[in-house]
């Protein structure tokens, strides 16, 4: 009796660790306060290549409760994953920027670094410059690169984060859409 | 004299890496590491919003101070970072809920370790407490009979 209570309890700790080895920190599971929630405003700088079309700054509030957005958070420094995603948000943007807008946010980097970026992958939709990374604290951002889907209503709908690939920005774009 | 300077210039290294990292940098107050040190680092593992040199620790840091200028209490300081990252962003879990069973589980544990041992030793010296009890006697007579079973049962 006590030998299978003994073999009971070490089979009963190997599974705790194996659980325990199991669980995924991965930054895409992890919690997103704002889900079902509006979504923060903010007025920033756009960088200069985005200006000609979008004016000098971008102020979010302007847009939301209006259209439907998708926010992406990206910086030059995050490599590979924000250059894998950048031709798919520039190409899924093109075919959807009747109905929904895209806005990036540049978080933490150069300018020129940043302006670089965007000529390599030649970004049409408007992006703002942060360096402080301060509209990301405010999405409760864990790392970029990281795309927020957000309603028409301007609620968080949905967050992803890492390389977003077309199946996904698709499904967002369908979820936000009215 | 050669071997003297070197020694105090090795001195000196040392006593400068000491401090290095367990030293506020002087533009931000003590305050804001001490709330910095309640705080995960978004993007690290097992590191505080004060150890951490990675961007948004940074940005975390700069904003604690910001709001401590504006004076804001520290639970509403720290309030407005689980407002934004959930309980999640809280380097030691909540005293309540799921995170309780966290803080109770070494408690609980060595409790039962410390109950195994008690009843372990407490059935030992019991055991050892009746061995004392017989007499010689009847260890003699136990001994004998134990002699014949053995002689009697062996296998032929």
């Amino acid at each position: 009796m006590r030998a299978l209570f003994g073999v009971l309890l070490a089979l009963a700790i190997g599974a705790l660790f194996w659980w325990g080895m199991q669980t995924k920190d991965e930054r895409s599971e992890l919690p997103s306060a704002l889900a079902g929630r509006p979504a923060p405003a903010f007025d920033l700088e756009l960088l200069p290549s985005s200006r000609e079309a979008w004016g000098e700054r971008l102020d979010l509030s302007d847009y939301l409760g209006k259209k439907p957005i998708i926010l992406n958070f990206w910086a030059s420094w995050c490599y590979p994953a924000c250059y894998e995603e950048a031709p798919i948000l520039e190409a899924t943007w093109r075919r959807w920027k009747d109905q929904v807008l895209f806005v990036g946010v540049n978080t933490q980097d150069e300018l020129d670094a940043a302006e670089k970026f965007i000529e390599q992958f030649g970004i049409s939709f408007p992006n703002v410059y942060d360096p402080r990374g301060k509209v990301g604290i405010d999405y409760g951002m864990y790392g970029v690169p990281e795309t927020f889907a957000i309603s028409v209503e301007g609620r968080v709908l949905e967050r992803f984060a890492g390389t977003i690939s077309a199946e996904k920005l698709e499904s967002m774009i369908r979820e936000v859409l009215p | 004299m050669r071997r003297v300077l070197w020694v105090l210039i090795l001195a000196l290294g040392l006593a400068g890496a000491q401090t290095v990292g367990n030293e506020p940098p002087p533009d931000l107050p003590p305050k804001v590491f001490e709330i910095a040190k309640k705080l995960r680092c978004p993007v690290c593992r097992g590191e505080s919003a004060a150890e951490s040199n990675a961007g948004v620790t940074e940005e975390m840091r700069r904003q604690i101070a910001e709001m401590l200028a504006e004076g804001k209490t520290e639970d509403e300081i720290i309030q407005y970072f689980v407002d934004r990252y959930t309980e999640w962003i809280l380097y030691e879990p909540p005293k309540r809920g799921l995170g309780l069973v966290v803080w109770l589980a070494p408690v609980i544990g060595l409790g039962i370790f410390g109950f195994g041992l008690y009843s372990y030793l407490r059935a030992t010296s019991r055991r050892a407490a009746e061995l004392e009890g017989i007499s010689e006697e009847e260890l003699a007579r136990a001994e004998a009979e134990l002699g014949r079973d053995d002689e009697g049962g062996a296998p032929s």
